[in-house]
């Protein structure tokens, strides 16, 4: 397994950003398909679509036609001490040849051991064992699927009292390591830095701004004494300011707004979007609101009801 | 745990099992573990992660069994859902498969699972039909299908009639597929009396169709989906049901016979 030189891997990622881009949501098709939105690209959810031989699949396939499409996963568990499991890379890697698309992305998480699948995107010990195993699994995959790995920052809730090293090192030695690339979720680094009492500025100076070809926008809630990422609402205005100064480092890298809980409709969800252009502009600067007061003790971390389809909506009881 | 550095195999297996068990978590193994935070204890902080991991599951499982959590009503349908959660918990990449297992958990687990069959309890039996047939549902959503390629015509031979790919059929105890569709319309159907109720379903344009089929229709389609051709699963049903082959042949042809009406409902495709 080669550790690819990053200036000698001419794959797509390295062409110009994407511009703004939503997630491709169930929720959304009809809109999508009868009106086909003047929208830059859509990120869709790997699995939902890599097993699919129904409306799901149609949709993909008419939708990377007309836009770009990046798959972006949540079951690759590239953190977990089980195997790598081929069967699902290889539905993956078959997807992402059909969409043609743009890169595969994951989390640096691990979702189970012991062959279960909590569906849930589990934290990783920031470690040097960590680091040593998720590499060798990255370089893997990276050789499967013959293209760079792009790895999202995960939103946590805990730290592992036996982390050695900041995120933002961690991720940079595991791109030193396998040249693998990097989508920075702004509203996470705002969640896990809250929840963990660490500085979301120290974070963003420190991250490997050179390999990121992604940024993910969402809405969190505020329980308090927590924070928990729920991408069920508008980006925070602490976000959007956190936004404005990762903008500004990463030189127009492909941008996406995930809302997957309370989905308004595609057009709200757009126009929430579009306000990341306010932010793109040097100068621009906005006073961010003081913290609100915490809304919410019951939240759900890691929504993934939006994952799975209203089916009943589509079924027809026949009298003939 | 000791002061060493744990091995990552060593804490994902512990962090597992604390998402599954919380309630058999350690605190002493939280606190070695688990760093506090200024607002939050090391217990409060993994807190966040165990009481989301049955909460997000629940949820997709309501959404992949609306109309037993219709019947059930939704404290009750969550608690058999993280009883089955806890049993048998996801081993899929994907959550279109969550519920795969749940009706025969349901099955495995009743309370009068001792009792003989005449003796059970009969709503149980409902439940259990309502989860298989929810299930075959929401697999026929995203099952392998016929869109966008020609299906059979009426001037199709019946020597190339061929089941299309997204099709099925189920043998239920009790009028399900009814009491699904009552709950998909909004309404409020009571728990239907015991009655056979045999189906087929189909997918055509990306919609899910659910036909009510006679027993001996039941039987020529389940001879068909075998593999047989048409004449020969009207001569077997002849034989099953002693009914003469020529009555069964008219019914399949005649003007408003089971062939017209399923050529048009796109039971069939051309085969070679």
């Amino acid at each position: 397994m080669a550790v690819p030189e990053r200036n000698a891997v001419k794959h797509r990622l390295d062409r110009p950003g994407l511009g703004l881009g939503l997630g491709l949501r169930n929720c959304h098709f009809e809109h999508i398909v009868s009106n086909w939105p003047e929208i830059d690209w859509f990120e869709a959810i790997s699995e939902n679509f890599m097993d699919s031989g129904g409306r799901p699949r149609w949709i993909i396939n008419q939708v990377a036609e007309r836009y770009p499409v990046v798959l972006h996963g949540v079951s690759m568990s590239i953190g977990s001490t089980d195997p790598l499991n081929f069967s699902y890379l290889s539905k993956l890697k078959a997807l992402a040849k059909e969409v043609n698309a743009a890169w595969v992305s994951d989390h640096l998480c691990w979702t189970g051991v012991m062959g279960i699948n909590s569906h849930d995107l589990l934290p990783v010990p920031l470690t040097e064992e960590a680091l040593q195993h998720i590499s060798a699994r990255v370089l893997q995959v990276q050789d499967y699927l013959e293209q760079p790995l792009v790895l999202e920052n995960p939103s946590t809730y805990i730290s592992f009292s036996d982390s050695q090293m900041s995120e933002p090192e961690f991720l940079t030695e595991l791109v030193n390591l396998t040249g693998c690339r990097l989508l920075l979720d702004v509203n996470n680094v705002f969640v896990s830095c809250f929840n963990s009492d660490t500085d979301p500025q120290a974070y963003l100076d420190a991250f490997p701004y050179d390999s990121v070809v992604q940024l993910h926008l969402a809405g969190h809630q505020d329980c308090g004494t927590h924070i928990i990422d729920t991408h069920d609402g508008p980006v925070r205005q602490e976000v959007w300011e956190l936004f404005r100064q990762v903008w500004a480092r990463c030189n127009g890298v492909a941008t996406l707004l995930e809302w997957d809980g309370n989905i308004p409709a595609f057009d709200a969800c757009h126009a929430e979007l579009l306000k990341a252009r306010n932010y793109m502009e040097a100068g621009h600067i906005q006073t961010a609101d003081p913290r609100p007061q915490p809304e919410s003790t019951g939240s759900i971390s890691n929504p993934v009801d939006f994952l799975v389809p209203q089916v009943m909506d589509s079924s027809v009881m026949e009298h003939r | 745990m000791s002061n060493q550095a744990t091995s990552l195999q060593t804490i994902q297996r512990w962090m597992q099992d604390a998402l599954m068990f919380p309630g058999q978590t350690s605190g002493e193994s939280t606190t070695g573990l688990i760093n506090p935070s200024s607002r939050q204890t090391a217990e409060q902080r993994l807190a966040v992660y165990q009481r989301s991991y049955y909460l997000r599951l629940q949820k997709c499982m309501r959404e992949q069994f609306p109309a037993l959590c219709h019947a059930l009503g939704e404290q009750l349908f969550n608690d058999f859902s993280s009883d089955y959660l806890q049993s048998k918990p996801s081993v899929s990449h994907t959550l279109y498969e969550l519920g795969q297992r749940f009706p025969d958990h349901l099955e495995q687990t009743r309370p009068d699972a001792g009792e003989k069959p005449e003796q059970r309890e009969q709503w149980i039996d409902f439940m259990v039909d309502l989860a298989r047939f929810e299930y075959q549902v929401f697999s026929l959503f995203d099952a392998p299908g016929h869109e966008g390629k020609p299906f059979a015509a009426h001037n199709t031979a019946d020597e190339i009639l061929q089941l299309q790919p997204c099709f099925a059929l189920g043998d239920y105890r009790f009028p399900v597929a009814w009491y699904y569709h009552q709950v998909r319309q909004e309404n409020q159907p009571k728990i239907p009396a015991m009655q056979r109720s045999l189906i087929a379903l189909l997918r055509k344009d990306f919609l899910t169709h659910t036909f009510q089929v006679s027993f001996t229709e039941y039987q020529f389609l389940s001879l068909l989906s075998q593999g047989s051709s048409v004449e020969s699963a009207l001569q077997r049903v002849a034989e099953q049901t002693e009914l003469p082959v020529e009555q069964l042949r008219d019914s399949w042809s005649s003007r408003e016979g089971a062939r017209a009406r399923w050529i048009d409902a796109g039971f069939f495709i051309a085969g070679s």
